[in-house]
């Protein structure tokens, strides 16, 4: 292997092509490698059951950000987002549910059956919210300030992080604090009375995470529902045609077009690093491909602890990123039906069913779904959210079958019997699911014609996704901005010099979002690293 | 013309600071105090015939010698001493850790079963001594004036890092502190400690007074402010600072008026504070009043409707005070020893799995079966207490909610208290045999006896966006929107416990403004 | 997807046009016909019939009503009488308006109150302790406005109501062929008019004996373009389009007092607190940044700004409702203020807008410049400042 590239990409999750895609539109020489034999990592689509094709793991999409649609032409790539229009709560035994539509008149009378007061502070909240999270894009979209510096130029970027504060206002900024570290559930306990409408919007705050809605800090992450951004508008969800991957596929179609080169079935096995600097990497088969500077996409454990080792680490650095916490918390339960999964047969056809099903009737439930999984058990009700997505996008089943997306949390990665022992758990999980469903759909045994568990060790095993954390690292306060993953290191640069990140372990974090690859990307250009 | 300068609401220790130091700048300053004893919840009570407690909380560490100095009381009569009382931690297997103020001789008893825990006790206490003036500086000070129309970050951030880089906390110190404050407090300790029953020991103080358990995020803040700031030991207990705090506001000349419960807060026309009225009728003018009583008392229950501009109504009434603490007193007819030692304080806990398990019921408006106990037997320093050679166990039960939704009959108390035996049982076998008395408090009672909101013994949660704002932005700095009316009680920062802190900085204030 | 009121089956019927807008929730016939025109005459010569339905309803009773309500609106409603109507606003802390409407009292303690927006969460929040109870009535009570000079003669002919007598803002009780309602002298075009409150079972039959009773007065339907029309020659603001309720708006600029919008009027300061007096009390000592004023657009102006491209001038059909600037009379790049909606008068011939503006140039007879855009190039004509109420004819308040 005597080719040379500018830089090597190891993993080719959405991140990792996305800043494939930077870089060779930059004219720089770069290769991808992807250890599966199909790309897109956690944002894949695959075909488990003939006929029907899954996302296996991320399910929607909403966080991903427009300009780098616009930036990389996207679009004439394949990139194709079907909006989600509603998000319904089912009641059990068939009752009317709450569905949230975007008309704002529609759902005010949805949430008056349970709430009149409730009816009219929804647009209240909502307004709220969506100022937050506009400010809070400013965070995004910009690589994360360091605070211990005291560098002019990050003197700036924090004082422009100051000014989306101030111009927030007394009492916006009153509730900006609270927002940063309330739980979920006592934030929204100051806007609402009814439980069918705060349970799925506390859980919005815990997804993956290892916290219960009552864990405090978890209620931020209600911003992140709100700033669901597509192609510029606020709040708006969608499913990626053809599946998760389609955005993946996107992505590495716009690499391929800037001139990047994609393997799949390449294992690497760690970084080559002479004298402190990256020089390519090391395949499992043995192969060492060379390159001016490495991008790891991997999460920052295995970015650090495997791909560079410890023994090229100091013991601070070791011991900085070992506290970095992962603990996966979900499952994905993939089924593949014969016909519509109807979640309540009183309501008139299945528009209610086209967005998301959240299972999480009260703010109570999902704590004790929470309460199972601190002591190390799975939970026997956990809250799902359930997308139906053939309804909307029919290539992705036969005529008349559906695919239905089930998210489940908690399913914690370190179960009682340790982690290693959740394969013998795989079906029992799928079986608690499948019960939970069948609560709200009575039918849907005879409806089953194949399951798929993932589990959090199936996330780590063939996703790489250590400890099965969806988000490669726990999206709370201390492991955030200049703090993610390890304060120092937090502008996608490592210890070893000509390594980067760029996966979701890096500012901003999780979803699929491509700020990681894009500002990584970036910030390798602006440093003339190659 | 009124004969007051001003109207202290409240006769605890912080109502009784405010008022003294106003006093002594020659301020004419009325207490009134809705019981017939002051005190508050410093205040100790004979529960049961000949037996006696030195006060409804237990821990005197934070008192600051300031305070002490300023009120001259000492001169009262009050023993202090500065270093904290030992505390013993105690496991259900028998074992026991005695934490005392010499880290090195806490160290070595650790060392008897984990040597690791040794060290990282050591290394823990390094770090909290690192950290340590400038959380003393925070709770010793006014909460900085932060004009929210001025703000940028980048000067609140560069001033923090002025403050903090000044004291001498480094870089390393200050990233370290901003990665650790967010954290759970099990999250923090797991990462050092291995043996469970002293995490959880270690751990405890934290969640006291919070609606939380140990694996709740931003605990570790809770943790090394209570670490940070508990140094003194009062002899005699709170009963003893509230001996000496009456003595030097008498000799102040303070009037106190007891049995005296105020209505209402007075306005006139233009909304500014012209003195209470009290029930019963009697009207009591003067152009200042201050409120040690809580801040939702104050605001919401001691004016009418209307009267206060709703954005000031609406925050307090957001305001967290969920109580999470019981009382039992237990009169014993023994000495008492606790894993076979003669302890004036102890804590259980166990493990971080048996704490949360004992918050997890508050959630859901129940009480847990295996509460987790914070220990104080005031006879082992003071025996007049209880007849001779008895003993007065008084215990502070955690977590107990509130608003028990079976409510807080005689019989859900009944079993509260043989749960608290039950588990006294374990580190001292066969004391339930040996009670002759027993009153059981519920946070209900906190508030029905001591006007404590929702029974919360800190006047509001302390919870990150509860401290320093404290306890809502608009009346941080002991002043409110209300002209005239200033707070000076737990509610206010640098908030609960035994402190008297807020009571002294809101008179500071108050003497400032005027 | 709108739902329809209990009156749908008779307004789908004479929409001819198909032009439904939303209104809060509802479909409201925006204009029944392809020219709204006719619609609108029918206000000032004979009369036109409103859906109103969609505004907010809420009935407010208990023994502390009449208290609650007087510390919860700018206006004390405690001194309105048995029967009495009165247009109001309510503010907020700041003393920013949240919204306007029109409150009647229907007993001692009964009450009925209207509101362009949904108020149930911001009101039910000041019961408290209060003896009050606070209904929302949106959907099961349902109304018709009947606005023009020949509304007063139908009334008469379908119902029992003494309506010779009934002054302007007062409202009474009405029996028609096996069927109650309420009459109030209230409207939204600023003539002689009524609005007409029933519960929906009985929607159609009022509509039906309105219908059959107004064919002898030139009875016509009229949607919201018409309305609009009207309202603005009236000089009567528009909640979410001449001013933003402080509860929608995002920031303080967007946010305004009753006397920035001319409400000035309706405010009781000097009595028990109620919301927002101290910052009104404040205001009203120390003036007040804004005001609403009418707009008078200089025809011959824009008649040669057309001419200068060969064009004869253009009236643009119906009304607007975006914001246009509007500028200092000398200096042309200073602006001072903004035009919030505005319309040709069709009866008026006069091109005429609500605008906010600084207080400075608020006096009446000010000459300003307002922006036009004519075969598109921005330019500026003369307007002049004055009052907002462009017509105000003497029979809307008469009585006979």
């Amino acid at each position: 292997m005597s080719k040379k590239y500018d830089a090597i990409i190891i993993g080719g999750g959405h991140n990792g092509l996305i800043n494939a895609a930077y870089l060779a539109k930059a004219g720089k020489k770069v290769l991808v490698l992807e250890k599966r034999y199909v790309l897109g990592g956690a944002a894949v689509s695959e075909e488990i059951h003939p006929g029907f094709t899954f996302s296996v793991c991320s399910y929607v999409v909403s966080l991903f950000r427009p300009h780098i649609i616009r930036e990389l032409s996207l679009v004439k790539h394949g990139y194709d987002i079907i909006p989600m229009d509603a998000s319904y709560q089912p009641l059990p035994d068939g009752d009317i549910g709450l569905c949230k539509w975007g008309d704002a008149a529609k759902t005010r009378r949805e949430i008056a059956r349970f709430s009149k007061k409730d009816s009219e502070v929804y647009g209240e909240f909502n307004k709220v919210m969506t100022h937050m999270a506009k400010l809070a894009k400013e965070v995004i979209d910009h690589p994360a300030p360091d605070v211990a510096s005291i560098n002019p130029k990050e003197l700036s970027s924090l004082l422009r992080m100051g000014k989306v504060f101030k111009n927030l206002g007394s009492e916006l900024l009153q509730m900006n604090t609270k927002l940063l570290t309330m739980s979920s559930a006592d934030f929204l306990d100051l806007w609402f009375e009814s439980e069918i409408l705060k349970g799925p919007l506390a859980v919005s705050g815990i997804i993956g995470t290892f916290l219960g809605v009552r864990s405090p800090g978890t209620a931020y992450v209600l911003l992140h529902h709100y700033m669901g951004e597509l192609d510029g508008s606020f709040r708006s969800w969608g499913f990626s045609k053809g599946g998760t991957g389609g955005v993946s596929n996107a992505c590495a179609d716009a690499a391929r077009s800037f001139g990047a080169e994609i393997r799949t079935n390449v294992s690497v096995s760690n970084v080559k690093i002479v004298n402190g600097k990256a020089m390519g990497v090391l395949l499992a088969n043995g192969d060492e491909i060379d390159s001016k500077i490495v991008v790891s996409n991997l999460d920052p454990n295995r970015t650090y602890l495997k791909m560079i080792g410890e023994d090229n680490l100091s013991s601070d650095i070791t011991k900085e990123i070992k506290r970095f916490k992962m603990r996966g918390s979900s499952g994905k339960v993939n089924f593949a039906l014969n016909g519509v999964p109807n979640f309540c047969r009183k309501r008139k056809g299945l528009e209610y069913m086209k967005g998301d099903i959240a299972i999480v009737p009260n703010v109570d439930y999902a704590e004790k779904a929470y309460d199972q999984a601190k002591y190390g058990e799975f939970s026997e009700r956990p809250f799902i959210n359930i997308v139906v997505p053939s309804l909307t996008d029919p290539t992705l089943a036969p005529p008349g079958k559906h695919v239905m997306s089930c998210f489940v949390q908690y399913a914690p990665f370190y179960i009682k019997e340790g982690p290693e022992y959740w394969p013998k758990l795989s079906d029992k999980f799928g079986d608690a699911v499948q019960e939970t469903i069948k609560e709200y759909v009575p039918d849907i045994d005879s409806l089953v014609e194949h399951r798929q568990v993932v589990t959090p060790w199936d996330m780590q095993e063939t996703f790489g996704l250590t400890e099965g954390n969806i988000f490669q690292g726990e999206l709370t306060l201390e492991q955030l901005l200049f703090q993610r993953p390890i304060s120092g290191y937090a502008k996608y640069k490592t210890p070893i010099r000509n390594l980067w990140m760029s996966g979701s372990g890096t500012h901003p974090g999780g979803g699929i979002m491509g700020s990681g690859g894009e500002l990584s990307a970036k910030s390798i250009l602006k440093e003339k690293a190659i | 013309m009124s004969k007051y300068d001003i109207i202290v609401i409240g006769g605890g220790h912080n109502g009784l600071t405010t008022a003294t130091i106003l006093a002594k700048k020659g301020k004419k300053v009325l207490v009134v105090e809705k019981r017939n004893v002051l005190g508050g919840i410093a205040a100790g009570e004979e529960f049961y015939p000949g037996y006696s407690t030195t006060g409804l909380l237990h821990d005197t560490s934070g008192v600051r010698p300031q305070v002490v100095k300023a009120l001259q009381l000492e001169k009262y009569g009050l023993v202090i001493e500065n270093n904290r009382a030992d505390v013993t931690i105690l496991s259900k297997d028998g074992k026991s850790v005695n934490i005392q103020s010499d880290v090195n001789a806490t160290a070595e008893t650790i060392s008897n079963f984990s040597k690791n825990d040794a060290e990282a006790y050591k290394a823990y206490q390094e770090f909290l001594k690192k950290i340590s003036k400038v959380i003393n500086d925070l709770m010793e000070n006014p909460p900085p004036n932060i004009n929210i129309e001025n703000l940028t970050m980048a000067s609140l951030v560069v001033l923090a890092k002025k403050g903090m880089m000044l004291k001498g906390l480094g870089n390393k110190t200050m990233m370290e502190l901003l990665k650790v404050a967010p954290m759970s407090v099990a999250d923090f300790l797991n990462e050092k400690f291995e043996t469970d029953f002293l995490k959880a020991g270690i751990a405890a103080p934290a969640i006291y007074g919070s609606y939380a358990g140990p694996w709740s995020a931003y605990s570790t803040i809770n943790l090394m402010l209570w670490e940070c700031a508990s140094r003194s030991y009062i002899k005699g207990g709170p009963q003893a600072l509230v001996d000496a705090l009456l003595k030097a506001a008498i000799q102040a000349g303070v009037e106190i008026h007891t049995g005296a419960e105020v209505e209402k807060i007075l306005l006139d026309t233009d909304g500014v504070v012209k003195g209470v009225k009290l029930v019963g009728g009697e009207e009591i003018l003067s152009t200042k009043v201050a409120a040690s009583c809580t801040p939702k008392e104050t605001f919401l229950n001691l004016f009418d409707d209307f009267e206060l501009e709703y954005e000031l109504d609406y925050w307090i009434d957001k305001i967290r005070s969920r109580g999470t603490t019981a009382k039992v007193n237990l009169a014993i007819n023994t000495l008492v020893q606790l894993n076979d030692q003669t302890v004036e304080f102890a804590r259980t806990g166990n493990s971080f799995d048996e704490m949360e398990k004992a918050f997890d019921p508050v959630k859901y408006k129940e009480v847990t079966d295996a509460p987790f106990l914070d220990i104080h037997i005031p006879t082992y320093n003071n025996p007049s207490l209880a007849p001779d050679g008895h003993s007065v166990v008084s215990v502070q039960v955690h977590q107990i909610p509130y608003n028990f939704e079976a409510g807080w009959s005689e019989e859900a108390k009944k079993k509260l208290g043989e749960d608290v035996l039950k588990e006294l049982d374990i580190y001292s076998t066969g004391l339930s045999k040996s009670v002759v008395g027993m009153e059981v408090l519920s946070p209900a009672d906190f508030e029905e006896r001591y006007t404590l909101t929702e029974g919360h013994i800190y006047h509001g949660e302390h919870f990150v966006d509860q401290l320093i704002t404290r306890p809502i932005p608009a009346c941080s700095r002991y002043t409110t929107p209300v002209s005239g009316l200033y707070l000076c009680g737990s509610g206010s920062h640098p908030g609960g416990g035994i402190t008297c802190m807020p009571g002294y900085l809101s008179a500071k204030m108050i003497l400032k403004n005027n | 997807m709108p739902i329809q009121t209990p009156f749908h089956p008779r307004t789908s019927e004479h929409n001819k046009a198909l032009d439904w807008k939303d209104w809060a929730g509802y479909f409201a016939a925006n204009s029944y016909n392809v020219v709204s025109d006719f619609e609108y005459y029918a206000f000032r010569h004979s009369a036109g019939l409103v859906d109103i339905t969609p505004l907010f309803k809420y009935k407010i009773t208990g023994k502390d009503a009449s208290m609650f309500l007087s510390r919860i609106i700018v206006k004390d409603i405690s001194k309105l009488k048995l029967n009495q109507a009165t247009y109001c606003c309510w503010c907020d802390d700041r003393g920013m308006v949240i919204d306007d409407g029109t409150v009647m009292r229907f007993g001692e303690n009964e009450y009925f109150l209207t509101a362009a927006d949904p108020s149930y969460s911001w009101f039910s929040r000041f019961i408290k302790k209060l003896d009050v109870h606070i209904e929302d009535i949106t959907d099961s009570f349902c109304g018709l406005a009947l606005q023009g000079p020949t509304s007063r003669d139908i009334l008469k002919n379908m119902c029992d109501a003494d309506l010779d007598s009934m002054k302007f803002f007062w409202t009474t009780d009405a029996n028609s062929e096996g069927f109650k309602f309420k009459i109030s002298r209230t409207g939204y075009t600023g003539d002689l008019g009524y609005e007409l409150w029933v519960k929906n079972e009985d929607a159609l039959n009022l509509f039906d004996a309105i219908w059959k009773a107004g064919q002898d007065y030139n009875i016509r339907m009229a949607g919201i373009a018409a309305l609009d029309i009207a309202r603005l020659e009236a000089g009567l603001i528009m909640n979410g389009v001449d001013y933003h309720g402080s509860l929608h708006a995002l920031i303080p600029e967007q946010m305004s007092s009753p006397y920035e919008l001319g409400l000035g009027w309706t405010v009781n300061l000097d009595r028990k607190p109620f919301m927002g007096q101290r910052a009104l009390k404040k205001e009203k000592k120390n003036g007040s940044r804004w005001a609403t004023v009418g707009i008078d657009i200089n025809w011959p102006d824009l008649e040669k700004l057309y001419k200068k491209h060969g064009l004869p001038p253009h009236i643009q059909a119906g009304a607007w409702r975006h914001s246009v600037p509007i500028y200092h009379k000398q200096q042309k790049s200073k602006q001072i203020g903004y035009a919030t909606s505005g319309t040709w008068s069709p009866i008026l011939k006069k091109n005429i807008a609500l605008a906010t503006i600084e207080i400075d140039y608020a006096k009446s007879g000010t000459e300003v410049n307002f922006e036009v855009m004519v075969e598109h190039h921005r330019e500026l004509v003369r307007a002049i400042v004055g009052k907002p109420q462009f017509f105000n004819p003497k029979r809307k308040r008469a009585i006979l």
